[in-house]
């Protein structure tokens, strides 16, 4: 059986072969390759470590912002009520505020008024009294002698004719 | 669609095309045969042999007589002598030196001596095989360095191409395999592991060419293979443990089994030499017999043709071709997995060898 008989020379050369081989290898590829491969594989377990915790970061701040962001909405509801409230309120103020001094300007104005009225009755009263006299001492110059009576009787009348207004 | 239809024509071309070469190659081949004085018929056997086995000079195709050169190298009688094979291949002597076509050493160089007997030198000589391991061996170097470059010059880049699947198989062998099984001893040893499924897996495909920087039937040749398990043998022995001597020599078994006779002690040493002899076996076996599938395959065709004539030969070999091929594209696989499992093993085998005492029964 020559196939199953390890021929001597092919035996030798396979060791020095797979000796030198070895060494070869051994010395200067393997634990290289080993080590960069180890290398790369830490990186890329770390890089993926990594995204994992920036992808879970990010879904917190995510979740922050949002928080925030529906924070921010209610605040502003509130300051738009809040708003709309003072302002109703200001406008009431000052429509209040507006009605009173209406009020005051209307009540001034008709005091004043009342005043000038009255001013003017008086004056009325004593010019259309002392035209009253003069048209009278022109009427009754002569028949009338007693002035003082005279003119209490104008009075008189005018009285009366005030009491009828 | 149309393109479809064209690429299977294209095949259907290759495949027609192949198997018109291998008819005109083996008719030519056969008459080159019988033009050379054979006269006897086709020897199926001697053939099979002929191409598992070794040879001086490295056959070329389509010429059943031309060889490339290999040096011989012989420590004879007479001390050394080296010249090339193609001085003696023709059937010549050269400096005493012939190839035997006596029973004793068919195809092997012997001196001749004055009385006419041969003897066998001690014979160096860089057979096709020789030659085969030292291109495998160069060729697993400019792999593995060419990787090494790759992560010099990229920075831990992942390799591209050729190299990226050359990293996904140093991965899936270093990474999955010897460091899960080593554990913390993995770096001492992986050079070695890596190494050997390097070289086998580049022996491995090597053999499957059949033309020149192939063809050499390494890992299906016993030598190959023993010094494989051999030095997986010394790696395993020579770092043993404490605990896996004690295993050995007085394991933990009733004392009526080791005592008188030392019967468990007698399975446990033919263990140790039993689990390199498997290697070796299992690696020289699936090689050689994948091998040896292919040649019967391809030598049916011509089987058939002495025994039925052309027509035959030609119907069968329409057969033989797409069982060759569907054979070395199984062969290819087994390559791989045969230097996967040498590799697996001896790793398991030294991962025995490393045992620490367990420390439930330590106690």
């Amino acid at each position: 059986m020559e196939l199953f008989t390890p021929e001597f020379g092919l035996v030798f050369w396979m060791f020095l072969a797979f000796l030198c081989l070895y060494f070869i290898l051994a010395k200067f590829a393997w634990p290289y390759i080993i080590k960069s491969m180890e290398e790369r594989a830490d990186k890329i377990d770390k890089g993926v470590a990594y995204y994992q915790e920036a992808e879970a970061r990010l879904q917190n701040a995510q979740a922050e912002a949002d928080k925030l962001i529906a924070q921010a909405h209610n605040e502003q509801a509130d300051i738009l009520r809040e708003a709309a409230k003072m302002r109703n309120e200001l406008i009431e103020n000052a429509r209040g505020e507006a009605a009173d001094e209406a009020k005051k300007v209307t009540e001034a104005a008709q005091v004043s008024l009342e005043q000038a009225r009255k001013e003017a009755e008086k004056q009325l009263r004593t010019e259309v009294g002392d035209l009253a006299l003069q048209i009278a001492e022109k009427v009754i110059r002569r028949n009338i002698a007693n002035d003082d009576a005279q003119r209490a009787l104008v009075e008189q009348y005018l009285s009366e004719v005030e009491t009828k207004n | 669609m149309l393109i479809l239809i064209m690429k299977s024509k294209i095949i259907i071309a290759i495949v027609a095309l192949v198997i018109v070469a291998l008819m005109g190659w083996g008719y030519y081949s056969t008459a080159q045969h019988r033009a050379h004085g054979h006269t006897s018929e086709l020897n199926p056997k001697e053939t099979i042999f002929e191409h598992l086995g070794d040879a001086y000079g490295w056959e070329v195709p389509f010429n059943h007589n031309a060889r490339i050169p290999l040096p011989i190298i012989v420590w004879g009688q007479d001390g050394l002598h080296c010249f090339m094979s193609n001085r003696i291949t023709g059937g010549e002597t050269y400096e005493g030196f012939k190839i035997s076509t006596s029973e004793k050493y068919h195809g092997k160089v012997v001196q001749v001596m004055e009385d006419g007997s041969e003897v066998r030198p001690w014979d160096f000589s860089i057979t096709k095989n020789v030659a085969g391991l030292f291109i495998a061996a160069l060729l697993v170097i400019w792999m593995v360095f060419s990787l090494k470059r790759w992560y010099a010059r990229n920075n831990l880049k992942a390799p591209r191409g050729a190299k990226g699947f050359l990293e996904l198989v140093v991965d899936f062998v270093y990474g999955d395999t010897i460091r899960p099984i080593l554990g913390k001893h993995a770096p001492k040893y992986a050079p070695y592991l890596l190494t050997a499924f390097f070289f086998i897996l580049t022996m491995n495909l090597l053999g499957l060419i059949v033309i020149f920087p192939g063809g050499a039937n390494l890992t299906g040749n016993i030598a190959v293979t023993l010094v494989l398990a051999l030095l997986t043998f010394l790696i395993t022995t020579f770092s043993g443990t404490r605990e896996y001597w004690k295993e050995i020599l007085w394991p933990e078994v009733p004392m009526a089994l080791k005592c008188p006779v030392p019967m468990m002690q007698l399975i446990e040493v033919l263990g140790m030499f039993t689990k390199p002899l498997a290697l070796m076996v299992r690696l020289f076996a699936n090689m050689m017999s994948g091998h040896m599938v292919v040649l019967v395959l391809v030598l049916l065709i011509f089987i058939f043709t002495s025994l039925f004539g052309v027509g035959v030969g030609i119907g069968t070999s329409i057969f033989s071709v797409a069982f060759t091929l569907f054979m070395l594209l199984l062969d290819v696989l087994v390559s791989f997995i045969q230097a996967y499992v040498f590799t697996i093993l001896s790793t398991i085998f030294i991962s025995m060898a490393l045992v620490e005492p367990h420390h439930s029964e330590a106690k």
